[in-house]
């Protein structure tokens, strides 16, 4: 016998469906569902209701009768224990923030995702909205922070492969100004703080990586390498993509930075086959020579890779024996001069210790997947089309199907990859593209947990897709940008 | 909650600011109507503590227990050479703390440089209540850049004993930035370098501000290094000429020091805008025959120029050295600031000139715009200006010991915070059991001459030859400055970490007993208000907790 209320999670897949369920039970204080075997009158009910940008809001209720509705079909009728103020402001500012948009409509009638019963449920009064909210922003950032870690670094910065020093430098601006720990300062939890800082490491680094010509020189030439062992067959490599990080950004501070036009120079790079480094994936740590080493009483340690603040990055595997030493890929970033770093005496080569041994490249995302045209991708109904649209790069590389799907038509896109994954099952890039291509017209039905999933999906069939990545980060900084807008607001309301 | 102020804490002047109204920083005033506060702090006889104007009053007649330059003193220990050259030529006594610190002794009581700046912090701290008409209890205080942990957290542990919760320790020229270009928003990048000579210390910055970005490129200075050298100087000839002449030892006359040293100090004052002045005390001590020696002595410009004349040549390594680590030219800069009252000097103004090829700018005050740009700071954290953001980096390089006196940098100095740094290690020895990795901060190869901050001891490394365990070290050090250092054998994933928690030279045990006795004292000698609550508790009242207090969490 259960000891606890019965416990439900409820996903809401679109705002259409939220604003459905607010309109006709919540502002009621009821709860219609769906249930095939209902649960006897009286059960507590404790609902873990999750918003499509992945928010949750806790509601208790009771069962308070059984209907046979005929337009729902059998369920309960709960009713509702009064909803936290907290909780309706975050549905409404969710619901106002999404109004404009809304125009499709949804069945309005949740599934039930999970069931099971917990303890007793924890009750949510007024004076934790703060918490509350922060937890909310946390979360939100861990994700977020997530999804940057799988950006290369002018993904991460949201400036195109042809961006000047200058516009490195706005878009490093931007978001400092949005993402360093300071402005967390305010808020009460420290946690909060700390989230921030590592997505401000991960803004920090890109930076460094693109701060000047020669550093960005590099990047580009590492994009290049890596994307080797990706090569696509039948395409050769298209000219970058225009990331468009600020344009889904529906609450204020919305980064005003414009895609560059497109690039002449249309071609990354085209990789080096590196005979020598066929194994050698990002990441992965360099081999080292073994030698006779003499020990060495104080620390035991000798340096083996010269230092150099990086992102965090999985942890690097063994090598496989008998890889050769990879070389300095990345030279020393502007402030680090590596001139200055004592070598230890003790690894000088007259002690037969050549311990120090060049970094690996970086763990970025490759390209090797077409690109987006450089215009900006029209999303019906989501976006406001350009205003003097530009025309296409007349461009014999540009994938076909991006185009179909930048005109917003994604079901031909859909079906054009279906068609070029069967010619070709091991392409992993035409399969991610059906993701990608069904996230994005998830996302043209503000199907947001709908298109998260996908490009997550996308993301796991090949993870050097960039679009997905970059449509994954976008969402996630916009669930961000939400969660910050109603801590403030819910701060603002406390003084 | 409360205003967060912004405190000045100077060698020989302290300075608070407060953002107004219409979010402009405005410094303070007390009753007395004095906008700075001097950095002195004098017990009398009976106890009674006085801080800054009056206690300087006493200088003279209440030597042995005025306590002036403490920022000098504050988190080192006594064995350093600034130290002892301070100790020479200081009216009270300098003595050493059994774990080797450099205290005061006063009135035969041995007084932690950490109390005597609480007394100063206390004392702003009051000008500020005063001002605003509200309590105040957060802070965010400077301190030289160049400060190295523990001298930042005896500073903090300063502001506990005054019950100040120091939210954030700024550097000093990057505060002096901020107040300089908080009002140029809009104007496009400027690369500019602040010139920050105070009473005790010297810091260079070399920094970018773009639209409400400052961004620090590269720091550098000398913490052992002020005004208070200038009057020293000068002061040592005089001793000598007073010893020639008269064969009487003035340092062993804490009042004839007292008069001399204020009277070196007007000098230098007066002559960076005269040419001449003359010294004057009449019955400064008696000669060897008990008669009064009535001293009287010309000083021009052009001689106390020749004195520090090696003083001088010590700004110039650190200003090429921060160029050079901004990767920059001096000709790139756009402007050049002044900040710290010694920079009044023609010859400071020169050498500066012929560094950067520049005239110098005087447009703010040197005295305040510190204490202002402390304020402004305090304002992006309590969230009222969200256009600027302050990218400050690490003063020294951060690394491990290697071999006997090898000194492996992982994080290098420079390095804009927060930040996170790998480096890879093997293990040396066959079999080796396990590493114990030490941790350093400074800027020589050689590591003895660095300080140690902490150590990592990774054990039950898997056996195998030479080479074979390889342990990561990730270094992050957060936007406080608080370093946190993991190690990891990689094959087996077995780690350890530590939180470096800098320590001032007090424990929290010591702090907690200072905060106690003051209360105690304060209800008998009816001195300054004792606070409440200066012991902090982690609370959710309190938004912006200290570093120290997340393990309490």
């Amino acid at each position: 016998m259960a000891t606890g209320p019965l416990s439900i999670k409820l996903r809401c897949a679109s705002w259409q469906q939220l604003a459905t369920i607010y309109r006709r039970d919540l502002s009621r204080g009821t709860m219609f569902l769906k249930a095939g075997t209902p649960p006897p009158l009286g059960t507590e009910v404790r609902i873990d209701l999750t918003l499509p940008s992945a928010s949750v809001i806790v509601l208790t209720g009771v069962v308070e009768q059984h209907v046979t509705d005929p337009q729902r079909g059998d369920g309960v009728e709960l009713k509702l224990a009064p909803i936290p103020a907290s909780s309706v402001w975050m549905i409404e500012s969710a619901l106002a923030s999404e109004a404009k948009r809304r125009d499709t409509p949804a069945s309005g009638i949740p599934i039930i995702a999970a069931a099971h019963t917990t303890g007793p449920v924890p009750a949510i009064g007024d004076s934790e909205d703060v918490i509350a909210a922060e937890k909310e922003l946390i979360r939100a950032l861990l994700s977020e922070a997530e999804s940057l870690r799988k950006l290369n670094p002018f993904l991460v910065l949201g400036v195109g492969y042809e961006a000047s020093d200058a516009d490195v430098r706005a878009a490093f601006g931007d978001l400092t100004k949005r993402y360093h720990p300071d402005l967390f300062a305010r808020y009460e939890s420290t946690e909060l703080r700390q989230v921030a800082a590592e997505i401000f490491i991960l803004i920090r680094d890109a930076y460094r990586k693109l701060g000047d010509d020669t550093s960005r020189a590099q990047a580009l030439a590492a994009l290049g390498r890596t994307a080797a062992p990706r090569a696509i067959p039948s395409h050769a490599p298209p000219p970058p993509p225009v990331p468009k990080r600020a344009q889904t950004q529906p609450i204020a501070s919305v980064s005003t930075a414009t895609p560059p036009p497109p690039s002449p120079r249309a071609n990354m790079p085209p990789k080096a086959i590196q005979d020598s480094t066929p194994t050698a994936v990002p990441g992965e740590t360099p081999p080292i020579p073994t030698a006779a080493v003499p020990p060495l009483p104080q620390s035991g340690l000798a340096p083996m890779v010269r230092s150099q603040p990086i992102p965090t990055a999985p942890v690097p595997p063994l090598p496989a024996p008998g890889v050769p030493p990879l070389h300095h890929p990345i030279p020393p970033p502007r402030s680090q001069p590596i001139a200055t770093v004592p070598m230890p005496s003790s690894m000088t080569p007259s002690k037969g210790m050549p311990r120090i041994i060049a970094d690996p490249p970086r763990n970025t995302p490759a390209h090797g997947i077409p690109r987006i045209a450089a215009p900006q991708p029209a999303r019906p109904n989501t976006r406001p089309p350009p205003s003097s649209p530009e025309p296409k790069v007349p461009d014999g590389e540009n994938n076909p199907i991006e185009d179909l799907m930048d005109a917003g038509k994604f079901d031909e896109a859909i079906g054009a990859y279906k068609l070029a994954s069967k010619k070709n099952p091991n392409d992993r890039s035409a399969r991610a593209g059906v993701e990608v291509a069904e996230g994005l017209r998830a996302m043209t039905n503000r199907d947001r947990l709908e298109a998260a999933q996908r490009f997550e999906a996308a993301l796991e069939i090949d993870p050097s897709n960039e679009r997905a990545a970059r449509e994954l980060a976008d969402m996630r900084r916009q669930a961000t940008n939400e969660r910050k807008g109603l801590l403030t607001r819910l701060m603002g309301k406390k003084e | 909650m409360s205003k967060i102020i912004g405190i000045d804490l100077g060698t020989t002047n302290s300075c608070v600011a407060v953002l107004d109204g219409k979010g402009q920083p405005t410094t303070l005033s007390g009753l007395d109507n004095e906008r700075t506060t001097p950095s002195w702090v004098s017990w009398s006889t009976t106890g009674q503590v006085s801080v800054g104007t009056r206690a300087k009053r006493q200088a003279v007649t209440n030597a042995s227990a005025t306590v002036y330059g403490v920022k000098r003193l504050i988190g080192r220990k006594v064995n350093t050479d600034d130290v002892s050259w301070f100790a020479r030529l200081a009216p009270f006594r300098i003595v050493a703390a059994p774990n080797g610190d450099a205290w005061v002794r006063v009135h035969g009581q041995p007084v932690s440089p950490q109390e005597v700046a609480a007394h100063i912090l206390r004392r702003v701290r009051q000008v500020a209540e005063e001002a605003l008409g509200e309590p105040v209890t957060r802070a965010v205080v400077t301190v030289p850049a160049y400060f190295d942990d523990a001298q930042r957290q005896a500073t903090r542990d300063a502001g506990q004993i005054a019950g100040l919760d120091i939210v954030r320790i700024l550097n000093e020229p990057t505060a002096a930035a901020l107040a300089y270009g908080a009002h140029r928003v809009g104007e496009g990048r400027r690369l500019i370098a602040v010139f920050d000579l105070g009473g005790g210390t010297f810091d260079i910055s070399i920094m970018s501000v773009d639209n409400g970005i400052f961004e620090v490129l590269a720091t550098g200075g000398d913490s052992a290094l002020g005004g208070e050298d200038w009057d020293r100087r000068l002061l040592e000839r005089i001793v000598d000429e007073v010893f020639d002449q008269y064969r009487v030892d003035l340092t062993g006359i804490p009042m004839a020091m007292s008069r001399l040293r204020e009277a070196c100090e007007n000098a230098k004052k007066i002559l960076s805008d005269d040419t001449e002045t003359l010294i004057q005390l009449p019955f400064l001590a008696n000669d060897q025959h008990g008669a009064p020696i009535n001293f009287e002595r010309p000083v021009t410009r052009e001689q106390i120029d020749s004195l520090t004349k090696d003083l001088l040549d010590r700004l110039e390594a650190p200003c090429v050295r921060a160029l050079k680590d901004a990767n920059l030219e001096a000709s790139e800069l756009e402007e050049v600031l002044l900040v710290g009252g010694m920079t009044r000097a023609p010859a400071v103004q020169a050498v500066v000139e012929r560094i950067f090829g520049r005239k110098p700018s005087k447009g703010a005050n040197p005295d305040e715009v510190v204490a202002l740009g402390a304020a402004h700071y305090a304002g992006i954290l309590a969230g009222y200006a969200n256009d600027a953001a302050l990218l400050d980096v690490t003063p020294h390089d951060i690394g491990i010991k290697i071999g006997d006196s090898g000194f492996a940098v992982v994080m290098p100095r420079n390095s804009m915070l927060p930040v996170r740094a790998k480096r890879l290690f093997a293990t040396t020895s066959e079999n080796q059991k396990f590493v114990s990795i030490e941790l350093y901060q400074g800027d020589s190869p050689d590591v003895s001459k660095n300080r140690k901050l902490g150590q990592v001891v990774l054990d039950d490394l898997p056996p195998g030859p030479p080479g074979s365990a390889r342990v990561e070290l990730v270094m992050t050090v957060d936007v406080e400055s608080i370093l946190s250092v993991t190690a990891r054998e990689l094959r087996t994933g077995r780690e350890a970490s530590v939180t470096i928690r800098p320590s001032g030279g007090l424990s929290q045990r010591e702090i907690v007993e200072i905060i106690t006795r003051r209360r105690h004292e304060g209800s008998h000698a009816g001195a300054l208000p004792i606070e409440g609550g200066a012991v902090r508790v982690t609370t959710r009242e309190h938004a912006i907790a200290r570093p120290d207090d997340d393990e309490n969490k």
